[in-house]
This record gives structure tokens, C-alpha cells and sequence, in this order.
């Protein structure tokens, strides 16, 4: 047996930032902490399948310097770009309304940042995160979005994560979002990059919901085809507070996004909403965790996902029920469609159950487009790929359909028709 | 359902009824493990040169290997030098050939197990190869079975006397080195049942082996390799039963099935090993390796099991279908009370062509007990057309256990369709009130309830064994109601 791989020292080099004291102590110590750390390997459990796609090469421990922009339009909305993992302040378009902060880490006063520091992770299970203690240790700079009791956002506020990769490198984009009781938010986290060369992209977005608060967060995952990618998303809810989420994923050289739930008080629900597809040698990685903390919260999960070429699609769900929480109600549904005899679907959706006055279910399907609708739709002269298309946006739409931000859907759907059109066209 | 109506606080308190230790002198090994204990095992057995290479082959391979952690189970580390690896009752030397001659203290321990060996293997038609510890005791209807060209002997006896079907399958379902526990029973086996089931031949018996631990302190380590040639058809039976113990007793079996073209296995265990007290003390550790390979085109394998015992159990009937158009079954009942813990499922590896699986799992757990469902279900790039439906039901009994399941699905062949569905609930409160309003009491409503929901599982069961599994069902479940 080899020894284990460990991640290369260069990937815990401190960052040059003008962070205040506290969040750059934080920062420090998560280097240290993550010195000589241990790479996931295919006996990691959350790594299972997908360690085989985790070539981390030093090239991309480096910093991405580049300069420049992608220009995105995302219609009448608030918008933050964080390019590089860092705040580009002169971009952004931002609300101006009571009670809603939004502001860089970096241009935080010593008191609000120890704040800041006590707050975060709190929202991630790190013992399942392998690679957020990285994105502490290359904090450079970060987003809080802070919403008072009972504020409202009008609009969605797109926080563009752009990746340029015109060298080797990393970006480790931060996001805090602290939602107060009542408040409403609707976020887009949006990656996408430019340029050829390979790029590591490590995020964290943390959401913490107040009592009451209701937030819909929608993630795209659009970086380009060298980009290698490993978010997190952990949230919190409070009594009565609801969370939405849409992610949407293409797939790329490592895909990889975490999503973790608690439901921490009692009448906490939400709805986790997602789509991804893979083509060609792409990959994709899905793990998710709904825990039910307190009694009486409700979870609802969909999942599905399309795989083509020699793609590898991963879904892990897993709900978990503690003891205590008695009237829950959870329920998993993951659907995949295994389009190529060279792609690869491995799903697990797990329950975990410490409680007995609970409604769990969970269901999970691997199949083919159907055949007797393949040949009606061909039999009436529509071409094979526009057939297959047709056939397999029907699988994904009625998810799509779903996302609340109007521009967003109508921009997810095209790229997918044009997505999955190609995956036709290569058979 | 007589039992149903005592009142609940004496069922409570009612104890393990087989726990009792039967008083024969036995030959047992001072604990440890080494390869000098392998060649005195394998000596005493006088066992071919072939059968003590291939022992400590084994032996080396489980040095190397590492206790697995990944099962939701928990218990303090076995230490296995403090094992004595063989145990065997005095009179084998001089065996006996009926049961007259069999040490009447045996016979008495069967009765006492309510099974009344010759009686009932009579009035059943059941030959019943028991293994009392490690030797096998007796046989019987061994001339009907001969007759038919069935060989169903221990298995080391199988080692002398068919060492060509021994060389060929030994070891080729389950390899020596697939698992700690399995690495563990290749190096010091003591016995188990043999059976081959020739070209052809419908067996005309079902096949039982009663298995019971007895010494203190012996791990058993039965071993069993089941052939059915082409178009032959067996159904086989395990049942087991323990007596009680305070101290943790490991129990590493392996069992081999191969099925050739055409052939069926049907395998059923209706497993009630000592569980430990209330309080977790005591119980047997069941890690076990079962698998199938349907090596035939059109061959068949069905694992049929009833769980309610051991403290831990640790087990996973599984199907590796490699001919075309081969079939896999698993269905299983798990039960779980006080602070049993059950780790169980199946895999269903899908190689060939048209291959099609079944996966119905119910589990129950009461008490402070975690009961999972852990399965694999894989399609490899040629399993085309493959089919696999998994349905896996969990109740919850009382709010201090837990249910789990962990599936993992796995497919490389877009022309396979897998479904996998999971539901987790409890008896529900209307359920319960619609018996209460027709004068059920609550133990007794609760355990047809229970019944109802194992249905699917029980009715894949051999007659007398569907008997015995409810019964026992109702009996696990005594104490965790009201």
C-alpha cells in the first residue's frame, strides 16, 4: 500500500489581503490546521467515486491574479461580482434599503469581524467538508449579507463568482449570508470563468435564517470545462423558517458540491431542488444533508440528473432524524438518466432515523430514455436528436420550471436545451 | 397468538428460553491464534495437505487486513488471541452411525430446543445434518438423498471424500482474502455443511442444518459450500439457536452457493441467536459472508431470512449474477429490540446479460435498537437489460431506536433500469385503534400488525419455517408494547 497522498504544502500559503486582525488570525489558523492534510482516496466515504477526479496539481495552489471581466447580464437585479475569491466593489449594484449590510469582509471594523469570526463554519459539519478548512486558510477576502427583522430584498442580489483562467490557479470565494427573523432573501450564486488554463474554484457559502426568515437560494454551477470545482453550501433554519434551493450543474473535470441542512427548531422546512448533467469525460458530485434537529420540520428533496459520453455522475443524499424529532416528514426522490454505455451513475440515498413518529421515504431510479416514446416522436418525422432532446429536457424541466428568478430560468433552460443537444449529436 | 394474551409485565420479564449450557466434556484449544493453532486444527481434522496451504494462505491475508469500521455497529474490540478456535464434543472418536449411539445428553439438548431429532425429522421429511459446536453429530436421511445422487455431508468430510468439488469451489464465491471476517473463517474453519446437488436433480428433501454454539468462549466458524449442477434444484434451511451467555461470543461464518445453468438455490435462515439482556450484556457477535454466484445461464438464487437475534449482526446475502438471464432474490426480515444492533443487507453485482434482482428488506426496531439496511446494487457495462426493484420498509417501534438505510446504486449500462424505494414508519395510532375497538389488546395487535408488514417476506418462506419465524417475531417482540 502507498502512503497516503497529502495536499501540497503550496495550497496553505498565506494569501496577501488587507483582511482586519481577527479574520486574518482565523485565517492563519486554518493554515496550520490544514498543513500535511490528508487527501480523500476512493476509502473515503464522501469521496468514494469521486476521489479518481481529484488531481489537485500544485500549479493550482498558486493564486489567480488575472484581471479583466465577464460580462454577464442578469437583467433588473442586485448584483456583487467576486472575482478571483475577491470583492471587485466597483462592479456592484446595490440595494439601498434599511436593514440590509452588504459589505466585504475586508472593509469590516476589528469588533464586527471577531463577530464574524465567531460565526463562521457554524453553519458547515467541516468533520464532512475536507476541503473548507482550505478555503478558511486561503480567505482573502468574503461577502456578508446581513438582513435585519422583518427586511425584504425586492430583488434577487446575484453574487457572480468569476473564475479567469488565463493561468493555473485557485480562487476560494467566501459568502456569509445572516438572514434576521422575518427577513426575505433570494440569492444567486453564480460560477462562471473564462479562459483555458486549469483553475481550482473552492467555495463556501454559509446561510444562517432566523426565526420566521425565508430565503431562496439558486446556484448555478456554469465554469468553464478546466475549471475544477468543490463548493459547500451549509445552512441553518430557525423555527419557521424556510429554505429553497435550486442548483443547477454542468459538469467539468471535478464537480463537487456539498449541501447541508439543519433544521435546528421546530417548523423549519425546506426544498432542495436540483439539476445537473455531463457529457464527454465530465463529472459531477452531488452529496447532500437534511438533519432534523427538532420535531416538526418538514424536508422535501428532488434530484435529477443526466448523464452522456464517458460522464460520471454521483448523488449521495442523506437524511438524518435525531432523536428528538418527533413529527418529521422527509422525503428524497433521485432520478437519473444513463444516456451512453460509457457513463457512470452511482447514487446512494441514505436515511438515518433516531425517531419513531417520523414519515421518511425516499426513492431513487437509474433508466433510459423510453424507447416506445423515442420511436412516436421519430415515427412523426422529428429528428433523432431533437427527439432525445425534447425527451430528456422533459426529465429535468419540470425542476427547471421551478426556479423562481424569471431570467435565470429562461438562460438555465436554453443552456440545457443546447447542452443535452450535443450530447445527441456525439452518438 | 397464545402468548399475546399474558400480561405484558410478565412477558417483559420472561428470559431467553434457550439459554441454557449443556454439560459435555468438550476438546477445546487453549485461546490464541497462530499458524501452529491452524496445523493442530487442521491435523486433528486430518485434513489433505492442499485443505492446511489453503487454511494458512487465508491466515496470512487476514494479518495483513484490518477490522472493518464502516458498519453502523458498535462494540468493544475483539480480541482474537483470546478465542479458543476449536471446540469439539468428546465422543467423536468413536461417531455414531443412528441415533441410539448419539451422547444422550445431546439428544436432550435438541428437546430441550423442541426439536425432537428423529421425530421430527421423520414426520417433516426434513434431514437435518445438525452441527452441535463443530463436529458434526449426525446425519440422517443420508440413504434417501444418496439414492438421488444428493451429497449433503459436513464439510470435512466433503474434503476427504470429494476433494475434486472441493478444490474446484472452495473459495471461489467468497476468495480467502474478501474480508477480515471472511479471511478469518478460511484460516480456522471447523466445519459446515457440503452439499451438491448432481445434474438434473430436484433434491427431494429440504435441507436443514440446525447450528447452536455451545462451549463458552468458542467462536464458530461454520463453513458452507453449496453446488447445484445444471438444472438440479435445492432448497436448503438454517435455522439457529444459542444458549445464554454473559460473555460476547464471535461468530464468523461463510456460506458459498454456486449456481450452475439452469440451477436453482433457495436459502432460508430464520437466525435467533442469544440477542444479550436488556441492558446489552451478553450476545452473540454475527459476522457473517454470504454469497451466491449464478455462474449458469438461467440459474437462480434466492436468499429468504428471518433475523431476530444476536447482539450485533453483520450480514449481507448476496447475488453475483454472471450468466445470462440469471436471477437474484433477497428477501429478509430484521428485527431488533432492547440494544441489538443489525447491519444487514444485500449486494446484487449484475455481470451478465438480462439479469434481474429482487431486494424486499423489512426492518423493525423496538427497544433501543438501530437496525440498517446497507445494499449494493451495480450494473457493469454488460449486465444489458438488467432489471433490479429494491423496496426497503423500516417501522419504528417506541422512540429510543433507530432505522437506517444506506443504499448504494451503481450502474455502468444505460439499457439497465434499477428502483430503489425506502419508507420509514411507525405502527400507526389508527392501525392500533382499529384492533383496540375490536377487542384486540395491544401486544396482540401490534404483533399482527408487525405481521402484516413482514408478509412479503414470509410468504417466500418453506412452510414449517414461515410457522416458526412468526411465532418468533411475536416472541422478539414481547416487552416493547405499552
Amino acid at each position: 500500500m502507498t502512503a497516503l497522498a497529502t495536499l501540497a504544502p503550496e495550497f496553505a500559503s498565506v494569501p496577501d489581503s488587507t483582511l482586519p486582525g481577527p479574520l486574518q488570525r482565523y485565517r492563519d489558523n486554518a493554515a496550520k490546521a490544514i498543513a500535511g492534510m490528508a487527501m480523500p482516496t476512493r476509502r473515503t466515504e464522501n469521496w468514494k467515486y469521486s476521489s479518481r477526479h481529484l488531481q489537485l496539481d500544485t500549479a493550482l495552489a498558486a493564486p489567480l491574479a488575472a484581471t479583466g471581466t465577464i460580462s454577464t447580464d442578469i437583467g433588473d437585479a442586485y448584483r456583487i461580482v467576486i472575482r478571483n475569491g475577491v470583492i471587485a466593489a466597483d462592479e456592484s449594484r446595490l440595494p439601498a434599503i434599511d436593514g440590509i449590510e452588504i459589505v466585504r469582509f475586508a472593509d469590516l471594523d476589528e469588533v464586527n469581524a471577531q463577530k464574524i469570526v465567531e460565526q463562521l463554519d457554524g453553519a458547515l459539519d467541516t468533520a464532512a467538508l475536507q476541503f473548507a478548512p482550505l478555503n478558511s486558510a486561503r480567505l482573502q477576502d468574503g461577502l456578508l449579507v446581513r438582513l435585519a427583522s422583518n427586511a425584504r430584498l425586492d430583488k434577487p442580489l446575484f453574487v457572480l463568482c468569476q473564475t479567469l483562467a488565463e493561468h493555473s490557479g485557485s480562487a476560494h470565494p467566501r459568502i456569509l449570508v445572516d438572514a434576521g427573523s422575518h427577513s426575505e432573501l433570494t440569492l444567486v450564486e453564480q460560477h462562471e470563468s473564462q479562459g483555458d488554463a486549469p483553475a481550482l474554484v473552492n467555495a463556501v457559502t454559509e446561510l444562517n435564517l432566523a426565526a420566521g426568515a425565508q430565503v431562496t437560494y439558486v446556484r448555478l454551477s456554469l465554469d468553464g470545462t478546466t475549471v475544477n470545482h468543490i463548493g459547500a453550501t451549509g445552512v441553518r433554519l430557525a423555527a419557521n423558517a424556510r429554505f429553497d434551493s435550486h442548483c443547477v450543474g454542468f459538469g467539468g473535470p471535478l464537480r463537487r458540491h456539498d449541501l447541508q441542512i439543519r433544521l435546528q427548531e421546530a417548523g423549519a422546512e425546506c426544498r432542495l431542488n436540483g439539476v445537473t448533467v455531463t457529457l464527454g469525460e465530465q463529472h459531477y458530485d452531488n452529496h447532500t444533508v437534511i438533519e432534523h434537529v427538532a420535531p416538526h420540520c418538514n424536508s422535501e428533496e428532488t434530484y435529477r440528473c443526466i448523464a452522456a459520453g464517458k460522464s460520471h455522475a454521483i448523488f449521495n443524499g442523506r437524511i438524518l432524524i435525531h432523536r428528538d424529532a418527533q413529527k418529521s416528514v422527509a422525503e428524497m426522490s433521485n432520478k437519473n438518466l444513463l444516456l451512453s454505455s460509457e457513463a457512470e451513475i452511482d447514487t446512494k440515498p441514505e436515511l438515518e432515523i433516531y425517531a419513531d413518529d417520523v414519515k421518511c421515504a425516499h426513492g431513487a431510479t437509474i433508466g433510459q430514455l423510453d424507447a416506445e416514446s423515442l420511436f412516436y416522436l421519430v415515427s412523426r418525422g422529428i429528428g433523432r436528436t431533437e427527439a432525445g432532446t425534447l425527451l430528456s429536457m422533459a426529465f429535468i424541466n419540470e425542476l427547471v420550471q421551478q426556479i423562481p428568478v424569471e431570467s435565470v430560468k429562461d438562460a438555465i433552460e436554453q443552456r440545457l436545451i443546447d447542452f443535452i443537444e450535443t450530447t445527441f449529436q456525439e452518438v | 397468538m397464545a402468548d399475546g394474551n399474558k400480561p405484558v409485565k410478565e412477558l417483559i420479564k420472561r428470559e431467553y428460553e434457550h439459554g441454557f449450557v449443556t454439560e459435555i466434556e468438550a476438546d477445546t484449544f487453549e485461546p490464541g491464534l497462530n499458524e501452529d493453532v491452524i496445523r493442530r486444527l487442521s491435523a486433528i481434522k486430518n485434513e489433505p495437505e492442499f485443505m492446511l496451504e489453503w487454511r494458512l494462505k487465508a491466515y496470512r491475508k487476514w494479518l495483513e487486513m484490518t477490522e472493518p469500521e464502516w458498519a453502523h455497529v458498535h462494540f468493544p474490540k475483539i480480541d482474537y488471541n483470546s478465542i479458543s478456535y476449536y471446540s469439539a464434543p468428546k465422543s467423536k472418536a468413536d461417531a455414531p452411525k443412528s441415533l441410539d449411539e448419539v451422547d444422550p445428553e445431546l439428544l436432550r439438548t435438541y428437546e430441550k430446543l423442541g426439536i425432537p431429532l428423529h421425530e421430527r425429522a421423520k414426520l417433516a421429511g426434513v434431514a437435518v445434518d445438525a452441527v452441535f459446536d463443530s463436529v458434526s453429530v449426525t446425519t440422517t436421511f443420508k440413504e434417501q438423498l444418496t439414492e438421488a445422487g444428493v451429497i449433503f455431508c459436513p464439510i470435512s468430510e466433503a474434503v476427504h471424500k470429494h476433494p475434486e468439488l472441493i478444490k474446484k469451489y472452495l473459495g471461489t464465491v467468497v476468495p480467502t482474502g474478501d474480508n477480515y471476517f471472511a479471511a478469518l473463517n478460511s484460516a480456522v474453519f471447523s466445519d459446515g455443511s457440503f452439499v451438491y446437488i448432481p445434474e438434473g436433480v430436484r433434491c427431494p428433501l429440504e435441507l436443514s442444518t440446525y447450528f447452536r454454539i455451545n462451549a463458552a468462549n468458542t467462536g464458530q466458524f461454520e463453513r458452507t459450500l453449496i453446488i447445484a449442477d445444471k438444472g438440479s434444484y435445492v432448497s436448503y434451511l438454517e435455522g439457529c439457536t444459542a444458549p445464554m451467555r454473559d460473555e460476547n461470543q464471535l461468530h464468523a461464518a461463510v456460506v458459498e452457493l454456486v449456481a450452475l445453468d439452469d440451477a436453482q438455490i433457495k436459502y432460508s435462515t430464520v437466525q435467533n441467536w442469544y440477542p444479550g439482556d436488556e441492558n446489552g450484556k451478553g450476545g452473540i457477535y454475527n459476522f457473517v459472508t454470504k454469497r451466491g454466484a449464478c455462474i449458469g445461464r438461467n440459474s437462480k438464487i434466492s436468499w429468504t431470512q428471518v433475523e431476530t437475534g444476536s447482539a450485533i449482526t453483520w450480514k449481507y446475502p448476496s447475488c453475483v449474477l454472471r450468466g445470462e438471464n440469471s436471477v437474484g432474490e433477497f428477501y429478509s426480515v430484521a428485527l431488533t429490540n432492547n440494544m441489538q444492533q443489525a447491519d444487514t443487507g444485500t449486494k446484487m453485482i449484475h455481470l451478465g446479460k438480462n439479469t434481474r434482482s429482487t431486494i424486499i428488506s423489512k426492518g423493525i426496531s423496538a427497544g433501543r435498537s438501530n437496525n440498517s439496511y446497507r445494499g449494493l446494487v451495480r450494473f457493469g457495462p454488460n449486465a444489458k437489460g438488467a432489471r433490479n426493484f429494491t423496496q426497503c420498509d423500516s417501522l419504528l417501534i417506541g422512540d429510543q431506536c433507530g432505522a437506517h438505510t444506506f443504499p448504494y446504486i451503481e450502474s455502468k449500462n444505460p439499457s439497465a433500469i434499477v428502483e430503489h424505494e425506502a419508507t420509514t414508519s411507525k405502527v400507526s395510532d389508527e392501525q392500533l385503534f382499529l384492533c383496540r375497538q375490536r377487542g384486540i389488546d395491544p401486544e396482540q395487535a401490534v404483533s399482527m400488525i408487525v405481521n402484516g408488514f413482514c408478509k412479503e417476506v414470509f410468504k417466500e418462506l418453506p412452510m414449517e419455517f414461515a410457522v416458526e419465524a412468526t411465532k418468533l417475531l411475536e416472541v422478539s417482540l414481547e416487552g416493547s408494547v405499552g
